[in-house]
């Protein structure tokens, strides 16, 4: 932890001096239009030639890219519907080849070039083509593509992700000091969870455990494996039979693991069976349709939906009601906690899902973060009310400050 | 069992017979309602129409085919009008499972109905395995994303391409969405760095997710459900299947909100019986 | 020493992860795609050990005659079906005779738009049998569920030309706001799962 706690005044230290501007932000590099001598481009009568107003680097890249700017060409307006497109010309010499990059239709006046190395000189030509004849600009250049190490939109956000996570590892910090845990709310779901699978033991039958859609990159499937670990010593304890069908192989992987894991805690290895935990596919309905068959079938007698949910989540609650399965749900899908809290018995909303694997696992760092989390929601509650009032008598600044780009 | 008992047990079989018939009986005996056009669909509709003619538009058919019958119509219809104006129609997907569903929109309307070009109007990239990942680097070089097409031709021999390096290149980035990946990522990975218009389709379940996000700029448009499907099909005045389904939705809203109130009546009834 | 290199692999392309996101410079970006181009192949490989683990586990199934055993092998033969006909003419267009557009849009498009209808059937029932007006806010939830209802389909404008207008409002503040609020909290609690996996205190996953 000293790592994270240096690394941690480091990031405070940066995100306070960037939110404050005493560190500028990387320079974008601005080339101003300079209109080189060049070829007469006059062009074919008929559409009349644009005019380049500015080459600029593209602010906030990587320097392989440059913005073109131009006023279009004076036939758009004396007779419009003359010109089509028009063509961006680049060259990497003054008196070059000019090869053609690049087609906007007709109205646009700007440019973005992509794919350039950065710091190397270019030069264009913006041809404004007409139906029987086109026209090019004089040469303009050199544009520069310049390399930005900080991306000077996303100062708020930068801000931000620096004062949450101090924050979060700030409690984590103390919790790690501190003696005994530190106080979180109990959620009444810890009780259900012993309940439903002591009841599935009475009557002889299984607990199907289905951890979500998403596969083991997602916290909710990692918070799904934490809630596991504890369902798993359940069953290994009471000696209930665990159902876990996977919609991706290396959530199966990983499910197996934390089970073997807690059948070896509770000191059954023998009664642990690798075949409870199963892949089944990665096709969002016909996972629907294998697991309702599972609970049409076998009846379980009690159901756990901890996870990534969409359009399933109904499917399966609505289902389990009908065969009597006592059913405990948790989601942070928005959309899917209706359907979980009307048709279950408990659900976890939202971040209880994430507590609830933290709570379980009693570890006074894990609870430390959830308490870390509630500051940082309080924190943004101060800002939502500090932006409102400010915006209601007119001041700006801080709303702006908070927007991206 | 009193009766009210026995109405509130209710045999669900006789429940989804009621919403079949519901769903059923319209389609024989159509109402032909008129589609009335909600903000957020107006709103891109207006984005579409003001894109200079020859934009780039980006659809990423971010769905199924349990999705399709809401999103499928949306996605016709959004094209029908991009084509109309001659813009040019950029098509990748982030489900793997929705790739001929984006084939075949873009064969039955770019090629159909308006005689586009392959390659010169429209150019489909199918499947782009990644997700969020897929759309960080997406923004910054197109070709190192999307290297061939869905027909395997190499991207630097695609004329469309040319000219589409980066973000800056698309007028208008649209996601057809029913889950994850989907508009979410967009949101997120994509237009937190590289702005520009986006919007998005959504079946119904998703769409009131998407509301925070018109409110706050980050979309310039919102299709939701089958209802936003009909509402542009009706701007495109291209009536189709969402249109046809109007009609059965209808029907059926009415028989849940008729089942909720029977429902709540009953167990009133039986509240007071009780006391 | 067998569980140090792996938290030290999360750390550094967790805190890389995080820091890409603010330096657009080149070096940064293509190291970025190396990233990712390894991303989608240690997923590619595992969606093909899925694929093995799915027969295998059938095929399995078919030889001891394990309960259900003959839905084994519709899936083996799905699947063999499925992969030939991919394998053959899966990437050409919609022509006629593609067997794999065929079997997409004449087999796995009504398969699974079904399965997705049944959500109509499933919250009628839950309507009627859950939706209940217990309390003050049950009904004040049952009022706003009638009224976006009437909203969302024509039929509502034709009874009254206000309910869309109602909807909207619904939708765009009360729903706006509540979703906003969820999704913050939400969030935090990813950062904060994020972080402890990056700083190796969640260690589930590992075992």
């Amino acid at each position: 932890m000293h790592k994270a706690q240096s690394a941690s005044a480091l990031l405070i230290g940066l995100g306070m001096l960037i939110a404050l501007g005493f560190l500028p932000a990387a320079g974008a590099g601005v080339n101003e239009a300079v209109p080189a001598a060049g070829p007469d481009s006059a062009g074919v009568p008929g559409v009349l030639p644009p005019t380049i107003t500015a080459i600029e680097d593209t602010p906030n890249d990587g320097g392989t890219s440059i913005d073109i700017t131009w006023e279009a060409s004076p036939s758009e307006a004396i007779a419009p519907g003359s010109v089509i497109e028009y063509s961006i010309m680049r060259s990497d010499a003054e008196a070059g080849e000019f090869e053609n990059f690049g087609t906007v239709p007709a109205g646009s006046t700007t440019y973005s070039d992509g794919g350039l190395q950065h710091d190397r000189p270019y030069w264009y030509k913006v041809t404004a083509v007409g139906l029987d004849s086109e026209a090019a600009s004089e040469v303009s250049g050199p544009g520069y593509g310049r390399m930005q190490w900080f991306d000077d939109g996303l100062e708020s956000v930068l801000a931000l992700t620096v004062l949450i996570c101090a924050l979060i590892i700030g409690s984590i910090i103390y919790a790690r000091h501190k003696s005994g845990l530190m106080y979180l709310r109990r959620l009444p779901v810890f009780d259900a969870i012993d309940e439903a699978i002591g009841r599935a033991t009475e009557m002889g039958k299984k607990v199907l455990f289905i951890m979500g859609q998403l596969d083991v990159d997602d916290p909710q499937t990692v918070a799904s494996m934490n809630i596991l670990a504890r369902v798993a010593d359940r069953t290994a304890t009471y000696g209930a039979t665990l159902d876990i069908p996977c919609v991706w192989p290396m959530a199966m992987s990983m499910a197996r693991e934390t089970v073997k894991e807690s059948y070896l805690r509770a000191g059954k290895p023998d009664e642990y069976d690798e075949d409870d935990i199963y892949y089944m596919t990665t096709d969002q309905f016909g996972y629907v349709a294998g697991v309702d068959g599972i609970m049409m079938r076998d009846r379980p007698a009690a159901n756990f939906y901890l996870g990534a949910f969409y359009a399933e989540s109904l499917i399966f609650a609505e289902t389990g009601y009908t065969i009597g399965a006592i059913q405990i749900a948790g989601t942070a899908e928005v959309d899917q906690l209706p359907f979980f809290v009307v048709a279950c018995d408990y659900t976890l909303i939202g971040e209880e899902l994430y507590a609830a694997g933290a709570s379980l696992s009693g570890d006074p760092v894990q609870v430390g973060s959830i308490r870390g989390q509630d500051i940082a929601k309080a924190v943004f509650v101060v800002m939502i009310l500090v932006g409102v009032i400010l915006r209601l008598i007119g001041i700006d600044i801080f709303t702006e400050w908070l927007a991206i780009g | 069992m009193s009766v009210f008992e026995k109405i509130q047990n209710l045999d669900r079989r006789i429940i989804f017979v009621t919403v079949a018939l519901a769903v059923i009986l319209p389609l024989f005996f159509p109402l032909k309602l008129p589609v009335d056009i909600t903000a957020p669909v107006q709103q891109l509709y207006d984005v579409i129409e003001d894109l200079p003619e020859g934009s780039v538009v980006l659809i990423s058919i971010d769905y199924d085919p349990s999705g399709a019958p809401e999103l499928d119509p949306a996605t016709w219809s959004v094209m029908r009008h991009c084509f109309s104006r001659n813009h040019k129609i950029f098509v990748m997907g982030l489900w793997a499972t929705g790739v001929p569903l984006g084939m075949r929109a873009l064969e039955t309307v770019g090629a159909g109905e308006y005689n586009k070009e392959y390659g010169i109007d429209y150019v489909d990239f199918g499947y782009i395995p990644g997700g969020a990942i897929a759309l960080v680097n997406l923004g910054r070089d197109v070709h190192d994303v999307c290297r061939e097409d869905v027909y395997g031709t190499a991207v630097d021999e695609i004329p469309m391409m040319k000219s589409i390096k980066s973000a800056d290149a698309f007028g208008l980035v649209l996601s057809m969405s029913m889950g994850v990946p989907g508009s979410d990522q967009w949101i997120l990975y994509y237009h937190a760095r590289y702005r520009g218009n986006l919007a998005t389709a959504q079946t119904a379940i998703g769409a009131p997710k998407y509301y925070q996000y018109l409110q706050t700029g980050q979309l310039v448009g919102l299709i939701g459900g089958m209802k936003g499907a009909a509402e542009y099909e009706r701007l495109v005045n291209k009536y189709g299947l969402a249109t046809i389904g109007m009609d059965s939705q209808s029907i059926a809203h009415l028989l849940i909100i008729a089942f909720i109130v029977l429902g709540n009546v009953i167990y009133w009834m039986e509240k007071r019986r009780k006391n | 020493m067998r569980l140090r290199i792996p938290l030290a692999i999360i750390f550094v392309m967790g805190i890389f992860t995080i820091v890409s996101h603010f330096i657009p410079a080149q070096p940064v970006a293509d190291l970025n795609q190396t990233f990712r181009n390894w991303y989608i192949g240690i997923i590619s490989f595992f969606i093909f050990l899925g694929t093995v683990n799915l027969a295998r586990s059938n095929s399995e199934k078919i030889k001891t005659r394990a309960r259900d055993w003959k839905y084994s092998i519709i899936l083996i033969i799905s699947l063999a079906v499925m992969l030939v006909a991919g394998f053959y003419k899966g990437r050409t267009s919609m022509e006629e005779g593609n067997p794999f557009m065929y079997l997409y849009f004449n087999v796995q498009y009504p398969l699974e738009s079904t399965m997705y209808s049944l959500l109509a059937f499933f919250i009628t029932s839950a309507a009627f049998r859950a939706f209940r007006a217990r309390n003050r806010e049950a009904v004040l939830l049952l009022v706003a569920a009638v009224l976006v209802m009437l909203g969302r389909v024509p039929i509502g404008a034709a009874m009254w030309d206000g309910f869309p207008d109602v909807t909207e409002w619904i939708m765009s503040f009360p729903n706006a706001a509540a979703k906003r609020g969820i999704r913050l909290g939400i969030d935090l609690g990813l950062i904060s799962m994020a972080l402890r996996m990056i700083l190796g205190i969640e260690r589930s996953y590992m075992q």
